[in-house]
């Protein structure tokens, strides 16, 4: 596995209004690490994937990926999974396929489908007569059928029944590539513990924790399950 | 990037604009078949119906392509499609250009839709010869030719109206910008916005008129009594003027686009 710096965070700050949403956040993320991004509801982890995104603007620092600054270069490697649907719901699953096709040079059509027919979804069928959770599961497929050098998945667990989770887990497992890094935001820990090479734990704003997931469980002796509730116990 | 872009763009306008344009038209034929049937109180009855919602289909069309054309770009933007509009590998730059050619084939379809169905509902040689009759008598008094002044007022329409869209985009973006009622603000900005267009248009034909006394005229006579050669430079001078403030508006959007985005 490379040690190359896949995703370098310098000195991050994102305030709204004055209000301090992430305080001086400094990350170095390499390729090939399936990596947790972890912590309580309103800590600060949808607002740190957006920045990577492109989606909000930070307030001062810096975002790299692959040593380039956030741009059309970063977005052409980046895998994204909102915490919500996207998808304009005017158009049908076929076409949403035909649109990624269209933008990601990385994407393939062929395992999307394959995906979506596994997931028991018609790529006939309108996103708008879709439920929430079927929905969520096109964009699962669509993300993950791109050969990117990172993929982002915000809470990709949340509303999601147990068994569905184990599935979904799988398919991210089974459908990434290798060589790429994997950052999973969610406070559903105990069902992701088991695919996490890294974790990194944030709170308030504030990074307070990144460590290798087997150094951390080996030094605390506990799951990592456990030492969050330690951690951020009320 | 941008034809790609405009294919999408182009998609879901026609979805949404389609049902108005067949409307349009067809209340536009049944008004026509309505009119050459023989009339009794029924059939003038229903004729007035078709009448009136052929131009409510009409009015709908336009006020349609404008509407559509801001919630397109603030859905696509700043709502939950922007979450995928922001990550696809395309600049700023590609994403408000492909929204403003989107803009301007639409109302040009529009247009042409309009201008179709009224010659479906009113086409006869009388009418066709008491418009022409009518705009002879204004092209007459103005000594201008007929071409000329359809192909102004053609221009000046549209101009006009990509204006005032494109006031609309900088207020949406502007009014994103805020952290709280960003509808209320995109709204007050588009008017600002503009107001503010109008005014330095103005102010910029006022300079002009420094310079050319048919046209300080218009400035100091109440009478709207317009001097043949102040209409030609009037015309000309508005169009150069409002393709102007397009562009700058056009380079504005694209500056605040830009600087980044901060999505909800």
């Amino acid at each position: 596995m490379s040690n190359m710096k896949l995703l370098e965070i310098k000195s991050l700050n994102k305030s709204f209004d004055n209000k301090k949403v992430l305080k001086d956040i400094n990350l170095n993320i390499s390729s090939g690490k399936i990596i947790g991004l972890l912590g309580k509801n309103g800590a600060g982890k949808t607002t740190l994937i957006k920045l990577i995104n492109d989606l909000l603007t930070p307030t001062s620092g810096e975002i790299l990926i692959n040593g380039k600054k956030i741009g059309v270069e970063t977005k052409k490697v980046v895998s994204y999974l909102p915490e919500r649907t996207y998808l304009n719901k005017q158009m049908k699953v076929f076409e949403v396929i035909k649109l990624f096709k269209d933008f990601y040079e990385d994407f393939d059509d062929k395992k999307a489908k394959k995906l979506l027919k596994e997931l028991d979804l018609d790529i006939e069928q309108h996103l708008t007569k879709m439920s929430k959770g079927m929905q969520e599961k096109v964009q699962l497929a669509l993300v993950m059928s791109r050969k990117a050098d990172l993929y982002i998945l915000d809470e990709p667990l949340s509303g999601v029944d147990p068994a569905t989770r184990d599935y979904i887990l799988d398919t991210i497992l089974s459908n990434f590539n290798e060589k790429a890094s994997i950052i999973i935001s969610t406070h559903l820990i105990s069902d992701i513990e088991r695919i996490l090479d890294e974790v990194i734990f944030i709170d308030k704003g504030k990074v307070v924790l990144q460590s290798s997931a087997d150094k951390l469980r080996n030094k605390e002796k506990a799951s990592i399950d456990e030492i969050f509730r330690r951690m951020f116990k009320w | 990037m941008v034809n790609k872009l405009l294919k999408y763009d182009l998609k879901y306008m026609i979805k949404n604009m389609a049902i108005f344009y067949i409307l349009s038209i067809f209340f536009a034929l049944t008004t026509r078949i309505l009119f050459n049937m023989e009339q009794s109180a029924i059939i003038n009855i229903i004729s007035q119906i078709s009448v009136g919602c052929m131009f409510a289909m009409i009015v709908n069309t336009l006020i349609n392509t404008i509407m559509r054309s801001w919630i397109r770009f603030r859905d696509s933007l700043y709502k939950d499609e922007s979450y995928l509009t922001h990550t696809l590998p395309v600049t700023k730059n590609e994403l408000y250009n492909s929204k403003f050619i989107q803009m301007l084939i639409f109302f040009f379809i529009s247009f042409i839709i309009i201008l179709i169905s009224l010659f479906i509902a009113y086409y006869s040689k009388e009418n066709w010869l008491a418009i022409t009759n009518y705009i002879k008598t204004i092209t007459t008094g103005l000594n201008i030719s007929t071409l000329f002044f359809i192909t102004m007022t053609i221009i000046i329409i549209f101009l006009e109206i990509f204006n005032a869209i494109q006031c609309g985009f900088l207020g949406i973006i502007m009014g994103n910008k805020m952290n709280n009622s960003k509808l209320g603000y995109s709204v007050f900005f588009g008017v600002i916005i503009y107001l503010i267009a109008q005014a330095i248009i103005l102010l910029l034909v006022f300079i002009y008129g420094l310079f050319d006394s048919t046209v300080m005229e218009l400035f100091k006579t109440a009478t709207i009594n317009i001097d043949v050669k102040a209409f030609k430079v009037l015309a000309i001078v508005s169009s150069l003027l409002y393709i102007l403030i397009i562009f700058i508006m056009s380079m504005l959007c694209k500056k605040e686009l830009n600087k980044g985005v901060n999505i909800e």
